[in-house]
């Protein structure tokens, strides 16, 4: 290990990367510690760490102002509801199909981006698709339910573990988030990873490196998607009922806001950005009117103080916690 | 000696301006040839079209007696022509390290699955590129500055950066776009020199716009003299220092 160029920081980042593994283990805690509703907040965090890891690909790393996440995270929810009430197709398996589905979609709307659609384009198309999803749920009564939304059935198995507490789910979802967590965390550090970031930086002359762009623009939306796909088959089980509402402008907003709020093209931000907008949104529901205003106040005052969101407050304690795109 | 690159008739219109009409020359390995003319010759539309980066209307370009033309940048540039841009080439909120690790990409021989799953063929095969990049660096003295954003860096160090990003697969052809541009005089010269070796020592056929006259009398080995699309001489620096048609179109006016 080579410490060079003055960094003379108290933190390594050989002991970051211990504490971003403990961080996990230490949470296996909470069960014991904490209520049935504090669980089901905590459960909801798991949830919007993959709606904000997914998202922050599109947003953070590939650059692009595609707001189809939500439509995903819809989708995948959607996916897996289907194919448990209807095929009684086992939990597990429909999270894959999830993820296959939310790839799909991730796909499509890689297309419009390949196309030369970009920015306030690329923005409109993407909400448009979005809202076009929500009118397909709301509309496709037989199967969806309309606005009634679809319950899941009550007996949701993941690999023979009875998901019908706040508890069980924790672990379940738990798994799932540290393994897309990692998973993606080893796909940004790459070639590809790097690849993604410099058509963010540079699209044309990435070409000039050989980088076939087109293939990475489709990767990095298709990944999204997959990723998002599961939150949404844990969004799922979570609710237990897969409404319409939850994937309409509003949630777009509030996902957008968890990718700001947390830090753009940072993994780590991510997860502060979901954690900050699913616990104090739900501190000020005990305020019943103010909340919407709580909400956009703090995304006004983080954004106007750390535009670079809470993440960068991090980097002043230490330059190891900056996300690099190789590992070493 | 078989040419390394042969360019054909070639001639580029953007709606009905001629950048570039009717130009032919052969480009050799270890020759550094450079590329002059006056502001909006064609000098970068020439680079742009070898490239392609720019569709030719007409012409033919040819790569170790392969055709390029039609072909997309990427494809260019991993049969192993890669160039440099005249601005603002490089991926500023990545380090000097990431940015040649990018260089690297299509060498980084590590799959998909290899590298979600973090196996060890995939680890070991980035660990082998961060290892090269590095030792690229520290090689141009610019190991110091590797992990910082280049954005952060001087434009010395930003448009070296930029080159060993480009020479990092050690490309048969490196075509150069003003290299030297807002150089100091001592870095200038390192440049220059580094461009010398790369063509007499490791064989390298380099292609380089350059604005500055007395550099690319003593830096090249060929001139290419291009005036308003037209390649208007050819030849070692003596022959075009004495062509009384390049002393008109561009010298005079320099
Ligand atoms: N993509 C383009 N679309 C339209 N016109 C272009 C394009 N690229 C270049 N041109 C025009 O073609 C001509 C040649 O431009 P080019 O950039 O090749 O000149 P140059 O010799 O590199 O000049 P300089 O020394 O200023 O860099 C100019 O008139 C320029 O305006
Ligand atoms: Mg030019």
């Amino acid at each position: 290990m080579e410490k060079k160029n003055g960094n003379t920081s108290l933190i390594t980042s050989n002991q970051l990367r211990w504490f971003y593994y403990l961080v996990p283990v230490a949470a296996l805690i909470i069960p014991f510690v904490a209520n049935e509703y504090l669980l089901w907040i905590v459960n909801a965090i798991l949830v919007y760490t993959l709606v904000t890891v997914g998202f922050n690909i599109i947003i953070g790393n590939l650059g692009q102002l595609a707001f189809a996440n939500t439509a995903f995270f819809g989708i995948g929810a959607y996916t897996s509801a289907i194919l448990m009430v209807y095929g009684g197709v086992p939990y597990t398996l429909s999270i894959l199909m999830s993820a296959i589905v939310g790839g799909l979609a991730g796909f499509l709307a890689s297309v419009t981006a390949l196309r030369g659609i970009r920015l306030y384009y690329l923005a409109i198309i993407t909400l448009a698709f979005g809202e076009l999803m929500r009118w397909v749920y709301l509309h496709g009564d037989d199967v969806t339910k309309g606005s009634d939304g679809l319950r899941i059935p009550d007996d949701i198995f993941f690999l023979g573990i009875p998901l019908d507490s706040e508890v069980p789910k924790f672990f379940v979802f738990l798994l799932l988030a540290v393994l897309l967590v990692k998973a993606t965390s080893n796909l940004m550090r790459s070639r590809i990873g790097r690849a993604i970031v410099a058509i963010r930086e540079n699209e044309a002359t990435t070409a000039s490196l050989g980088i076939h762009t087109a293939r990475y623009i489709v990767l990095a939306f298709v990944w999204s998607g997959s990723v998002v796909g599961v939150a949404g088959a844990m969004f799922a089980v979570l609710t237990e009922r897969v409404l319409p509402e939850a994937f309409g402008l509003t949630e777009v907003i509030i996902h957008f806001g968890m990718v700001l709020v947390g830090g753009t093209g940072s993994i780590v931000g991510s997860v502060i950005g979901a954690i900050t907008l699913t616990t104090l949104p739900e501190y000020f529901r005990q305020f019943p009117g103010m909340d919407e205003l709580f909400f956009g106040i703090i995304i006004v005052l983080v954004l106007l103080f750390l535009p670079k969101g809470i993440v960068s407050l991090l980097w002043r304690i230490s330059p190891a916690f900056k996300e690099r795109y190789y590992r070493d | 000696m078989e040419p390394l690159l042969k360019v054909q008739g070639l001639s580029v219109n953007f709606s009905g301006l001629k950048a570039l009409s009717d130009v032919t020359f052969d480009s050799f390995a270890g020759e550094v040839r450079a590329v002059i003319g006056p502001n909006g010759a064609g000098k970068t539309t020439l680079f742009n079209a070898i490239s392609g980066y720019v569709p030719s209307t007409a012409g033919q370009i040819f790569f170790k007696g392969e055709p390029l033309h039609g072909l997309a940048p990427h494809d260019i540039s991993v049969k192993g022509v890669r160039r440099t841009f005249q601005t603002g080439g490089l991926f500023p909120e990545m380090s000097a390290l990431e940015n040649v690790l990018a260089g690297l990409h299509v060498q980084i021989e590590s799959g998909f699955f290899g590298i979600v799953l973090g196996l060890a063929e995939a680890r070991e095969a980035e660990r082998e590129g961060i290892l090269r990049a590095k030792r690229l660096l520290d090689l141009m003295d610019l190991g110091a500055a590797a992990e910082q954003p280049v954005k952060d860096l001087s434009g010395g160090q930003q448009r070296m950066v930029e080159i060993v990003r480009t020479l990092a697969t050690e490309p048969p052809l490196l075509l150069l776009d003003e290299p030297v541009v807002g150089l100091s005089p001592p870095m200038r010269d390192r440049m220059m020199d580094i461009i010398r070796r790369l063509a007499g020592e490791e064989g390298i056929g380099i292609m380089l716009i350059e604005h500055v006259i007395d550099l690319v009398m003593s830096g090249s080995d060929t001139i290419v003299v291009l005036s308003s699309g037209e390649l208007i001489a050819e030849g070692t620096p003596e022959e075009v220092r004495q062509n009384r048609e390049v002393l008109e179109a561009y010298l005079g006016h320099a």
